[in-house]
């Protein structure tokens, strides 16, 4: 499969999503802790020295001194972390055993600063005071120091904790994202079943609206839609067929039959010839259908005039008449032609449609009355209606006469060489130029027409 | 006049073979593609008729084939009747080209519009038995009575008369009286030659218009027996 499915997309989004949160509050959060722990030896030591700094101040005598060595004592055995230390040029005013390498420090700068010991792996946060002389006692340095070894593991625990919540965080997300994408999109896999179920010829069916979200809502009206057009040709498609082979039965029947009736016995030269003219007719009649079909069937795949050429419809109109003529003669009906317009035709295709428009009126009025076509320029296209006075046509049949093998009166069978496509071939020709046929029964006249983009 | 018919549908190319030899014409056949081309290459033809579906090497290929050699004019055959089809057989070289089912009538008008001479000259007087049409000045005279006729069925009369004996297809005959070239509902070539016919052959003992039914319409003097 080239795609993934939209479960897994949306839930790999998700984790995507968490990742970005959790790495943003995890990142502040991160910040705001490590500021706040940074801070945390500094004030340590301040408080204990604090505590401690009048006591050392005020003291000046060895017995006094032992007290707060003791005091040191108890402070550092009870807090593991702190440690301090005394400086001073007597060892007896001095402290915490200070080495050659604090007594270095010891002498540096005032203030908080950092010392790293040997075999320690992080700093201390060391404050270095000063004391001056008081009575015995000469001046001292006082070195309050806390281990910050116990701030950083913190640290670095946090940033643990952090990040393995934060992966535990996204991991739960994509499969929750996953769970609920699946639920937001079981209307669609309801859908998508509901949708195979509409296969021919059971192409009624539609899909029900009502249960689903609205986002589907278009969705469902397209698909529908749709399904109505399908429908639409596919019984078009049915009727078609039946009527192709209806048409096509009785030329042949007649073909068969006669033909095993002429060969039963035998016949005279005459008769032979007869039978042959015969089926000539009826092959005649055969294959007149198959070409207009084929015609029909070009038009349906697609097919589109392209030899269009620039012409007055009137004088196209003219040419059919002139065609028609001897029948119109013989049906003693006369045709008025008003106005005129120039589209793009192809002139061979407009002339067959004209033929079958105006021959159709001429069949379908009585003798002595008048047929009028009318030309007119509409601006974005121009139309030919050919109006014949006649008995009216229900309004059921009329969106349908256009249609193939289609006859108001299904009774009629017609074994001339009017076969039932004459309009249906007007039709594809409209088609064909990108045009669209309309019909019209009203006040006693019928009219059937073409209208051609211009 | 010689014919070659490359087709490999035997009842196809059986009757065009009589029916081509009866019209006067030398015909050989070929089943197949590639025998065709060879006799089309060894042998001079005044035209070949090539169906496109053929075994072996098909109708386009025999064609370009020919083509690179001769100019022999050739009709093509297709059971496909599309546009493409038409153009791919025509650009390959094809004179003609005409899709199944075709009548055989037109293929045989069409056999003789490829082989007719150029430059021959169209005669401007016709006379068949007591018949006399002048084509300039578009009268008909009949037993020395001039025929009264419209424009349209002077027009008709004339396409008959300059092919006398020869069967005419309603199809062709709309073709050339009104350049109508497709089926149409409308019978108008009948109604017109029963008009014709009335003016023609009505008060006259001999009749020179014959329906042949089925077929078409052919204008002959035949012998009364």
């Amino acid at each position: 499969m080239s795609t993934n499915s939209i479960a897994l997309r949306l839930s790999g989004m998700f984790a995507l999503v968490a990742l970005l949160v959790f790495m943003l509050i995890g990142w502040a959060l991160y910040l705001q802790v490590d500021k706040g722990l940074g801070l945390l030896p500094e004030a340590e030591v301040d408080a204990r020295y604090s505590v401690l700094e009048s006591a050392v101040q005020r003291y000046g005598t060895p017995e006094h001194w032992a007290k707060i060595n003791t005091k040191l004592k108890l402070l550092s055995e009870e807090d593991k972390r702190l440690r301090f230390w005394v400086v001073s040029d007597n060892p007896t005013y001095e402290f915490g055993d200070p080495d050659a390498e604090i007594r270095a420090f010891a002498k540096g700068p005032l203030g908080m600063r950092d010392l790293n010991l040997s075999g320690h792996d992080y700093p201390f946060k060391v404050l270095v005071s000063q004391f001056p002389a008081k009575d015995q006692r000469p001046p001292l340095r006082f070195l309050t120091a806390v281990d910050t070894e116990t701030f950083w593991q913190t640290q670095h625990s946090l940033l643990v904790a952090l990040i393995s919540l934060a992966a535990v965080g996204i991991l739960l997300a994509s499969a929750l994202g996953y769970w609920v994408a699946r639920i937001g999109l079981k209307p669609l896999t309801e859908l998508s079943l509901e949708a195979r179920k509409l296969t021919p010829p059971r192409l009624s069916g539609r899909l029900k609206l009502s249960h689903l979200p609205p986002e589907l809502d278009q969705f469902v009206t397209s698909f529908n839609s749709t399904l109505d057009r399908v429908e639409q040709a596919y019984s078009r498609l049915e009727s078609f067929n039946a009527d192709v082979s209806h048409e096509l039965r009785s030329p042949l029947t007649n073909l068969i039959g006669q033909t095993q009736v002429a060969l039963t016995r035998g016949r005279s030269a005459e008769h032979y010839f007869e039978v042959l003219q015969s089926n000539l007719e009826e092959l005649e009649r055969l294959r007149s259908i198959i070409n207009d079909m084929l015609f029909l069937a070009s038009a349906d795949q697609g097919s589109k005039a392209t030899q269009l050429t620039q012409a007055s419809l009137a004088q196209e109109v003219a040419k059919t008449l002139d065609y028609l003529d001897f029948i119109m003669e013989d049906a003693q009906v006369q045709v008025e032609v008003r106005g005129d317009a120039n589209a793009p035709i192809e002139t061979a295709h407009l002339r067959r449609a004209l033929i079958n428009l105006l021959h159709n009126a001429v069949q379908h009025t009585s003798p002595g009355q008048l047929i009028q076509v009318d030309i007119r320029d509409e601006g974005d296209h121009v139309s030919i209606g050919v109006t014949n006075p006649g008995a009216p046509i229900a309004g059921e049949h009329l969106p349908k006469l256009f249609e193939r093998f289609y006859r108001v009166d299904a009774s009629r069978s017609n074994s001339g060489a009017n076969h039932g496509l004459g309009l249906a071939i007007v039709k594809a020709i409209a088609l064909m130029h990108g045009g669209t046929v309309f019909v019209r029964s009203e006040d006693g006249v019928n009219t059937f027409g073409i209208n051609l983009p211009s | 006049m010689r014919v070659l018919i490359i087709e490999d549908e035997e009842k196809t190319a059986d009757y065009l073979h009589r029916g081509l030899t009866e019209q006067g014409y030398t015909t050989d056949v070929a089943r197949e593609g590639i025998e065709g081309l060879h006799m089309a290459l060894e042998s001079e033809y005044a035209v070949i008729i090539l169906d496109v579906m053929l075994p072996g090497l098909d109708g386009y290929g025999v064609l370009r084939a020919l083509r690179a050699r001769k100019q022999t004019p050739v009709i093509m055959l297709t059971a496909r009747e599309n546009v493409d089809d038409r153009i791919r057989g025509l650009r390959e070289g094809a004179d003609d080209y005409l899709g199944k089912p075709f009548s055989f009538l037109e293929l045989v008008a069409r056999l003789q519009a490829l082989t007719r001479r150029s430059g021959g000259h169209e005669p401007v007087q016709i006379s068949v038995a007591d018949l006399w049409i002048d084509l300039i000045s578009r009268k008909a005279m009949r037993g020395g009575v001039r025929l009264d006729l419209t424009a349209k069925e002077f027009s008709l009369l004339s396409v008959l008369a300059r092919r006398q004996g020869e069967i005419l297809s309603k199809t062709s005959i709309a073709e050339m009286v009104w350049d109508v070239n497709f089926d149409s509902d409308a019978n108008v070539v009948e109604v017109a030659i029963k008009r014709l016919r009335a003016k023609l052959d009505g008060p006259f003992e001999q009749k020179l218009l014959h329906t042949i039914r089925g077929m078409g319409y052919v204008l002959e003097s035949r012998r009364v027996d």
